[in-house]
Parts: C-alpha cells; sequence; structure tokens
C-alpha cells in the first residue's frame, strides 16, 4: 500500500529523518513509535505532502506518490483544529470540498457518521459551542468523511477523553476491517498492543525496528515465565531447585501466588511445570512476553547505548 | 486553483458573516458623509459681521448700496483708487475687514474684487455678493435700458464675484482638487490596512489554532495563502462597494436637497428677488443660496469616472503588494503577539506613504514627486493626488508605466511571501529574527 524508500529530511543542521524506510500493507493498523522529537511527525507530514524530502521517495499502490493521492488519504494532525465561528456543517463541507468530495456527497456522509455518534443535533451547531470532546469528534468525523483508503492519525488518543479512545478504537477496528489501512503514530503503547497489527520504532531520526507486534515482543522476551499457583510459597521454593531463578512474585491472597521465574541452564518451561506438579495447585502458567512499553524502553536504551559508545 | 478558490470562499463568508464587516459597512460611509458635510458645513465659518470699504473712484455706484439695514455687512464708501498693499498695510484701513473694488468698467466686464483679510464664511459671501449685484444692477438697468428694475431681474445673468485673499490675489494655493486624489488615496491606504491586518490576524489564527496543518494536507500553502488573500481581498471589495454606494447616494441626497446649487435658475426664486419687498426677508433668501467651495469641488470639479477607474486599478494593486507583506509576517511569526511587533515598520511604511501623498499635494511638480508616483509603496497615493490635479497632454502614459510596475511589484512579493509563507507556516514557538527570514527565502 505505502513504501517509504530512504526518506531523509533536515531542518537546516538538524537532522530529522535519516534514511528512513517503512512498509505499510493493505489493510493493516501500523504503529509508528518514537519518543518526542523523533521524527515522526516530520515523517508524517512528508507522507501528507506537507513538507518535501530532502531525499527518497514514497510509492503508494505502487505509484510514485503524487498530489492526486491526497484525495484518498484522511490526516489527523498531533495539533488540530477547527474553524471557531463555523457551524459543524459548514465545517465538513468545506473540508470534504477540499478532499474532492461535492456538498451533497458531504451532507450525505455527514448523516451517517453524526446518526453513529448519535450526535445529529449539532450539525448546526458552531464549533465554539462545542466542548472539547465534542470538537474532537468532529475532528475525527472530518477526517474520515472522504472515506479515505489510508487514514494517519497523529497522536490520535492524546487529548481525547477515554470514552472517545474507546469510541475511536472501535471504529478504527471496523475500518481495518473494511479493508482501509491506518497509520497511527503515538506513544500510548497500550493501545499499540491493542489494535496495532505491525509498527515501526523510530528514535534520534532512525528506524530501529520493524515488524509484527508478536515479533517485536518476541525479539525482545526474556525468557520469563509466570506461573500463578495455589499452595505454600515455602513448597514452591523448594521445588524450583538449583535450575530455576525466582524473579519476582505477586501475592494474591487466599494462598495464591503469581510468581516469575527464570530458567537456568538448558531448562526449558516444560521442566518447570514438571517439579512443580504435585508441590502447588497450578492454576495457569505462561510465557512473560515483554509490553510494547518494555520492547520501545529497551529499543531506545539500546540505541543510546550504542550511541554513547 | 478550485482548492484556493473554496479557500477564498470561505474566508469571504467568514469576513462578511462577521458583526465587524457589517458594522463598518455602514459606519464607515456615514462617519465619510458626516465628515463631508462638517467641511460644507465648517465652509460656512468666519466673521458674523464685515466692515467693507468699498472703493468706486468713478462714483459708478453712487455711495449707495442695497442694503444698508442688513446688520451683519457694514459699508463705507471711498472715492479713490487703493492698490491692495495701501489696504493691506495702512494704518487707517485696519478697520476694514475687507476692500471691494468697483472699477470703472465694471458695468462692461461685470467683475468686482473683494480683497479680504480673513476668509469669510460662504453666507457672508453670498451677502457680499448679492449686495453689490443688487446695486450694480439698478445702475446698469439706468445705464444701458429703458426697462424697469424689475423687469430686469427677469432677464438677469448673475454676475461674477471673485473672493480673492489679499496675501494671494491670484488664487495661486488652491490645492482642492488635490485633496480629493489624497482622500482617494488615503481610501486606499486604509482598506489596504484594515484589511491587511484582517490578513494577518487571520493566517496567525490559523497558525495558532493548527487548523493550517489539516488544511496543507489538502492544499499547498501557496495555494491556501493566495486564497486566503484573494478571499480577503473580495470581501475589501465588497466593502468598498457598499461604501462608494451608501456615499454616492448620500452625496445625491445632499445635492438635492442641502446644499442646492444657487446659480441654477431652478434654484432661484426670480419672484421673489424681483419683489421689492423682498429686502426684507434677506435671510430666508440665502437659505436658499448657500453655497460654498466643497460643495462645488465635490459636486463640480472631480472626475469622478475617470478617478473611479484608476482608483480601482491602484486599488487592486495596492492590496495585492502590501498583503504579501501583511501574509508574510503573519506566516513567519511564531506567536501572535510575535507578529504585531513586524507590523510596526509596515505601519511606518503606509505612514510615510500616506505623508509621500501629502507631499505630492503640496508640490505636484517637484521632482521628488515624479519618482515616488512610479515606486509601488507610494505609487497608489501619489498617482491618485496627481491624478486629482489632471495629467498634462501626453503624460498618461505615466499612469500605465506605474500601474504596471505597481502590478509587476505586486507579483513579486506575492512569490517572495509565498516562499516566507511555505517555510514558515509550520513552524511555531520560535522568535523570528532577521537572519531567520533570509534562511527561509533562501529555502525554495
Amino acid at each position: 500500500m505505502l513504501e517509504i524508500n530512504n526518506i531523509s529530511k533536515s531542518f537546516y543542521r538538524n537532522i530529522a529523518l535519516d534514511d528512513v524506510s517503512l512498509r505499510v500493507n493493505k489493510g493493516e493498523i501500523y504503529g509508528l513509535l518514537g519518543p518526542n522529537g523523533a521524527g515522526k511527525t516530520t515523517l508524517i507530514r512528508i507522507i501528507n505532502r506537507i513538507i518535501e524530502p530532502d531525499k527518497g521517495h514514497i510509492r503508494f499502490n505502487g505509484d510514485l506518490m503524487t498530489e492526486k493521492h491526497l484525495e484518498v488519504i484522511g490526516y489527523l494532525p498531533e495539533e488540530r483544529g477547527l474553524y471557531k465561528s463555523m457551524t459543524v456543517e459548514d465545517h465538513a463541507i468545506f473540508l470534504g470540498r477540499l478532499r474532492g468530495l461535492s456538498k451533497k456527497d458531504v451532507q450525505m456522509k455527514l448523516n451517517y457518521w453524526l446518526e453513529k455518534f448519535q450526535i445529529t443535533d449539532w450539525r448546526i451547531k458552531r464549533i465554539e459551542e462545542l466542548s472539547k470532546g465534542m470538537a474532537q469528534k468532529i475532528q475525527f468525523i472530518c477526517t474520515v468523511l472522504h472515506e479515505p483508503d489510508l487514514l494517519i492519525l497523529d497522536e490520535p488518543f492524546s487529548g481525547f477523553d477515554p470514552i472517545n479512545v474507546e469510541l475511536i478504537k472501535q471504529e478504527l477496528i471496523e475500518m481495518r476491517a473494511k479493508g482501509k489501512t491506518i497509520i497511527l503514530s503515538t506513544h500510548n503503547m497500550r493501545s499499540v498492543e491493542e489494535i496495532c497489527d505491525r509498527a515501526a520504532l523510530i528514535h534520534a531520526s532512525k528506524k530501529v525496528a520493524e515488524g509484527r507486534i508478536s515479533e517485536l515482543q518476541e525479539e525482545r522476551k526474556t525468557g520469563l515465565y509466570a506461573v500463578k499457583f495455589r499452595g505454600n510459597m515455602i513448597a514452591f521454593v523448594n521445588a524450583l531447585w538449583v535450575g530455576f531463578e525466582i524473579e519476582d512474585k505477586e501475592i494474591l491472597g487466599d494462598d495464591r501466588f503469581v510468581v516469575r521465574v527464570k530458567m537456568r541452564g538448558d531448562n526449558q518451561f516444560e521442566d518447570l511445570l514438571k517439579v512443580l506438579i504435585g508441590q502447588v495447585k497450578i492454576e495457569a502458567a505462561w510465557e512473560v512476553l515483554p509490553t510494547m512499553q518494555d520492547v520501545f524502553i529497551d529499543l531506545v536504551k539500546v540505541k543510546e547505548e550504542v550511541k554513547n559508545d | 486553483m478550485t482548492k484556493s478558490w473554496l479557500i477564498a470562499v470561505r474566508e469571504l463568508k467568514e469576513r462578511i458573516g462577521s458583526r465587524s464587516f457589517l458594522l463598518l459597512s455602514i459606519m464607515g460611509p456615514m462617519i465619510i458623509l458626516l465628515m463631508i458635510s462638517m467641511l460644507f458645513v465648517l465652509g460656512d465659518q468666519g466673521k458674523q459681521h464685515w466692515n467693507v470699504l468699498i472703493t468706486d473712484p468713478a462714483g459708478i455706484m453712487e455711495n449707495k448700496i442695497l442694503a444698508n439695514e442688513d446688520k451683519s455687512v457694514n459699508y463705507s464708501f471711498g472715492d479713490s483708487y487703493l492698490e491692495i498693499e495701501d489696504f493691506r498695510d495702512g494704518k487707517r484701513f485696519q478697520e476694514f475687514d475687507a476692500m471691494l473694488e468697483i472699477n470703472e468698467k465694471v458695468l462692461q466686464n461685470k467683475t468686482v474684487f473683494v480683497f479680504f483679510r480673513d476668509k469669510p464664511s460662504v453666507r457672508m459671501q453670498t451677502r457680499v455678493q448679492f449686495h453689490v449685484e443688487r446695486r450694480l444692477e439698478e445702475r446698469m438697468v439706468d445705464e444701458f435700458t429703458d426697462l424697469s428694475v424689475q423687469e430686469f431681474r427677469k432677464i438677469k445673468q448673475p454676475m461674477n464675484v471673485a473672493f480673492r485673499n489679499v496675501y494671494d490675489p491670484n488664487d495661486e494655493s488652491s490645492d482642492k482638487r488635490g485633496w480629493v486624489g489624497f482622500f482617494f488615496g488615503a481610501v486606499i491606504f486604509s482598506f489596504i490596512f484594515l484589511f491587511g491586518m484582517t490578513i494577518l490576524r487571520s493566517i496567525s489564527r490559523e497558525k495558532s489554532n493548527r487548523i493550517v496543518e489539516v488544511l496543507l494536507a489538502s492544499v499547498n500553502p501557496r495555494q491556501l495563502m493566495a486564497g486566503k488573500i484573494a478571499g480577503i481581498g473580495i470581501a475589501a471589495f465588497l466593502q468598498f462597494l457598499i461604501w462608494g454606494l451608501i456615499i454616492g447616494l448620500g452625496l445625491y441626497l445632499m445635492r438635492s436637497y442641502i446644499f442646492t446649487n444657487p446659480l441654477e435658475v431652478a434654484n432661484m426664486d426670480i419672484q421673489q428677488l424681483s419683489d421689492e419687498g423682498s429686502r426684507y426677508s434677506l435671510d430666508q433668501m440665502f437659505q436658499a443660496r448657500e453655497y460654498n467651495e466643497f460643495v462645488e469641488l465635490i459636486f463640480e470639479r472631480v472626475r469622478f469616472s475617470t478617478m473611479i477607474f484608476y482608483f480601482l486599478m491602484f486599488f487592486i494593486g495596492g492590496y495585492f503588494f502590501y498583503a504579501s507583506f501583511f501574509a508574510a509576517i503573519g506566516s513567519t511569526s511564531g506567536s501572535e503577539s510575535d507578529g504585531q511587533q513586524f507590523v510596526l515598520p509596515l505601519v511606518f511604511i503606509l505612514l510615510a506613504s500616506i505623508y509621500a501623498g501629502y507631499y505630492s499635494l503640496e508640490n505636484p511638480d517637484a521632482l521628488i514627486v515624479d519618482y515616488l508616483q512610479y515606486i509601488p509603496f507610494t505609487s497608489p497615493i501619489v498617482v491618485m493626488v496627481k491624478l486629482a490635479y489632471g495629467y498634462g497632454p501626453g503624460e498618461a502614459y505615466q499612469i500605465w508605466l506605474s500601474l504596471i510596475i505597481l502590478l509587476v511589484s505586486s507579483l513579486l512579493t506575492m512569490m517572495i511571501a509565498g516562499r516566507l509563507y511555505k517555510n514558515g507556516i509550520l513552524q511555531f514557538g520560535h522568535r523570528v529574527k532577521f537572519s531567520l527570514l533570509i534562511k527561509w527565502l533562501g529555502k525554495s
């Protein structure tokens, strides 16, 4: 769907993007992760042709990207505004027409969204009469009004109230089901785990990782397993013997615990279960994968260390 | 193009929908009409009582004048010719406000000069003219006809009474027409300032509420800037049309009902004049004869058709020229207040240009004015002033040259502003420095 090839961009002496290449597949939600100032917004602006790259090119559905592709892209910037004195409808018509829709189309589609969000009476309200949360919904509607094939959201959840965040997540999942492609730039890692299929991490102007969420987590797993059991903690510790190491434990009450264990030597998960069976009553056991938060911090840290060396 | 148009239409709708636009559309022309009528009325201010010395060496008036019962003018007769210098400086003439010179051939050349020290009110001028005219009429009727005075007054022609300043007997400093040009130029600059500030505010507001990034995902920065300037320009033009309409209508109504032209036969009550009793209702008659130079200036001396055409051309050229500066300031400023500082130099330029207009008003033939009329910063007002004075034959090319220079420079400044706009519009929270602007200019 979208191929970003060797994009570099610098502002005077500051390098914002250094040879970044990404591939976003059709019908997926793609997370663009990175700390503040990493270059995410610059990359998004380049995709939206708001600024031009110094080097590199972008392909959209195999073609070199041109201005006409903008009509099938929807963009919700991080810093987003609305004209305060305009009504919701006028605003939608204005932005919709800029994206190539006719006035009639806009009105039809606006109806659909207002009904869907159960806010039909907002149509003639002026933006300044709306609360912040209400305005956020309108911003989202204006972004997706022209049914873009590619939706780019820059920090969509920052500043949104939890109800809107949930609402928008559901919308995004629904849109993906319809075959739309979504790029999500965020540092809200929970939402990445929840809805993203793949992600790339950008740090200090460079791409440091890209892949499926599970792959990224897999790559950074530390051989940690968790066991949830009922019984005696001393019995548990005795059973482990020397082949395993307890990382931490969590007491749940009613003699129930969750203990995270690291393998030593050649020991496997199965070995752990074997030594425990009969000693405690195992309720659940699983491999502990790092959260995206951990992956993110880990990657950034590694990068910093490399840089310092 | 379509996108620029969409931006322009939105901008236009917002301007027209705003309360200030409506207020300005009505209040602006009303204030100007009020000012014009105040000029008309102020033209009537002056000494309420006049002491006039009539020098009549030939004794044509026979030491008699119509209205000695009129308390506001006191006439004395002198039977010898008097140089104006003697009258001006002579001690014994200081009690007189004016010298009315009856030359020996007055009955043939029908011209009387009134040399005044302080400019009389229009009402006073009309009174003196009226008194002298009546008396000389009687003398002419005696001299040349067998008619009675009443019969004569039915067929009479108005007498030319020229009021001249003793310090400027040839009336050289008359710059009234130039003032009209200056006024037109000042209107251009007021509109430029007013709507230039609107451009600046509109751009920095879009910048600060960050809608600009949403827009830039659909239109390129140049389209956005062009649409914005055009939209606000159309609003300015519309406002100007409304002004023109209201002021035009107001002047027309004033002409018809308040400041009527006394020399038009339709406005004279001949029946009343020929009535001997009329000398006792002079005041009533003067009501119908109110007339002054501003009325004359506005209704008679300005060639509105030519002025309006060039006015519009220079209005458009000047607007685009200056608008690009305002747009550049708006787009490069880091915050809304940041831009305000950069407006100041621009305001100075605008004021200096208005002064240039005033300078050309005072010295229309100065060499520097010839140059000022080509400089796009000053040309809209200087050309207006020069136009009002009138270009000589074979000089019309100067207007067109000036107009072409203005339009070409506006294109140039628009291109420069476009570049600054493109590089500055997504930069936030910085302080504008000159070096930064140069950098942005250098980037394509």
